[in-house]
């Protein structure tokens, strides 16, 4: 009795597996990007991307991947901006609990509700217990920007990329 | 017989690519299941296989990754003061997202972001998540940008390939991951908290101490130098860029005493050795440019 059902739990990961393949969606992984026009950094841009968004992968070339957004919006973006939906197993686990204990609930309450990740909260925990650590010159770091139309010009001027040998 | 076991092997190993190429696949199907009212001991056994795949520094995600970076940074910048030179600092991050454009990891969770530590140091540091460090005393050795573009190279290189995080010891990293596997914050709450803050602590001490205290192994320095070479040549610098800096380096006695960038990189000698295999396997080494140079001695000219 115990094997057929194993069976059939294994059959149906399976068969979704492979319907859910089919669909090919990639995440995008970072802060934020852009959907572009064609496959090169310098192309026309054709809308914003940010961090969870869902693509549907059509095509791949050099490093690119061509991707339609929910939207319906069809453009190009870097490999390294986007990966394959992750397995959030501890997600499902919360899925799987048929009742919250008065516990979790009281802790989702105070905001404790998410999976773990080194992050923000990790960080404030971090920083309350080492006062040396310099977080405010790491935030002004990070005010440092360079716009894609800067670093063109930068490189136009300097015959360098693909504005090599134009002048 | 012989038919229905090749059946069964064929339908078993079609099974697990599936299984494999789409890792989703569980998630959407556990969610069916766990609309169930009973979850059977089989579906937790193939939960309990899905976790036990977080396990390398590559599991780590790019989030987490920046997050770590923060505050690697932090620690940095508590050692060095920054030098306030915004001229120069604009430089220096267009030439390192010039170089990002070209590497192999050209988006990354944040953008790369470079600053310049106020010390006569010389010394060049990468914390994960793309934040980037060069020194004053670095700064003054370099002679045209195709010596700044190969050394930020370098450090992308090291940022490309995730050294950083590769220095975290695995057993911390079993820890972390086992310990992010249990959902600590909904079960333990604050404490929860404070023990993921130790782990977190051990992973930063991992990555400081190599980057700063000990350097990266000796594998990894070759590695981002045939990085540095390859990001360098595709966006145009001159490949010599690095050697050139490197001989300033060679036998100078008032840094080889073992501060900085010569405490934690190979000797320049055995560096120049490995390029030059390096450069040589180029197709085609892009040369030197008045109008680059021009531009750093303008820039250059404002270090005091």
């Amino acid at each position: 009795m115990k094997k057929p059902r194993s069976f059939v739990i294994l059959f149906t990961i399976l068969m979704m597996g492979l319907a859910f393949a089919a669909a090919d969606i990639l995440i995008v992984k970072i802060q934020a990007t852009q959907l572009r026009k064609s496959p090169q950094f310098f192309a026309q841009t054709l809308g914003a991307l940010k961090a969870g968004d869902k693509l549907e992968k059509m095509s791949e070339s050099n490093g690119w991947i061509q991707v339609k957004n929910a939207a319906g919006v069809v453009g190009w973006v870097h490999t390294s901006a986007v990966e394959p939906p992750k397995f959030d197993l501890l997600a499902i686990n919360r899925d799987m609990k048929t009742q919250a204990t008065a516990g979790e609930v009281s802790l989702a309450g105070k905001g404790f509700n998410k999976q773990m990740g080194f992050d923000k909260q990790v960080e404030d925990s971090y920083r309350a217990k080492h006062g040396e650590a310099n977080f405010a010159g790491v935030d002004r770091l990070l005010l440092i920007k360079i716009t894609l139309a800067q670093v063109e010009d930068f490189l136009k001027k300097g015959r360098l990329g693909e504005f090599r040998g134009v002048q | 017989m012989k038919t229905k076991k090749t059946w069964a092997l064929g339908f078993l190993i079609s099974g697990s690519v599936i299984f494999l190429v789409s890792c989703s696949a569980i998630q959407e199907a556990a969610g069916v299941l766990s609309s169930a009212a009973n979850v059977s001991g089989e579906a937790a056994t193939v939960l309990q296989v899905g976790q036990k795949l977080r396990s390398t520094f590559a599991d780590i995600t790019e989030e987490e990754e920046y997050y770590i970076g923060r505050s690697v940074a932090a620690l940095i910048l508590s050692k060095y003061p920054v030098y306030n030179n915004d001229g120069l600092t604009q430089y220096i991050n267009l030439i390192g997202n010039a170089v990002a454009v070209y590497s192999d990891r050209p988006e990354i969770y944040a953008g790369y972001h470079f600053q310049i530590l106020d010390t006569e140091e010389v010394n060049a540091l990468a914390a994960p998540g793309g934040m980037i460090f060069l020194t004053k005393g670095l700064l003054r050795r370099c002679q045209d940008e195709e010596m700044l573009g190969l050394i930020l190279a370098h450090e992308i290189g090291h940022v490309s390939a995730k050294h950083g995080l590769q220095s975290i010891k695995k057993s911390r990293l079993v820890d972390a991951f086992t310990f992010l596997g249990t959902e600590a914050l909904e079960r333990f709450g604050p404490q929860g908290l404070t023990k993921l803050t130790t782990v977190f602590e051990g992973v930063l001490s991992d990555i400081v101490e190599q980057l700063v205290e000990r350097g990266y192994d000796r594998k990894y320095e070759y590695e981002a130098d045939g990085l540095a070479v390859k990001f360098a040549a595709k966006t145009g610098f001159e490949p010599d860029g690095i050697l050139r800096f490197l001989k300033t380096m060679v036998g100078d006695s008032s840094i080889a005493a073992g501060k900085g960038w010569f405490k934690t990189h190979p000797s320049p000698e055995e560096r120049i050795d490995n390029l030059n295999k390096e450069i040589a396997g180029l197709d085609m080494a892009p040369k030197l440019d008045a109008a680059r140079t021009e531009r750093f001695r303008q820039s250059i000219s404002t270090l005091k």
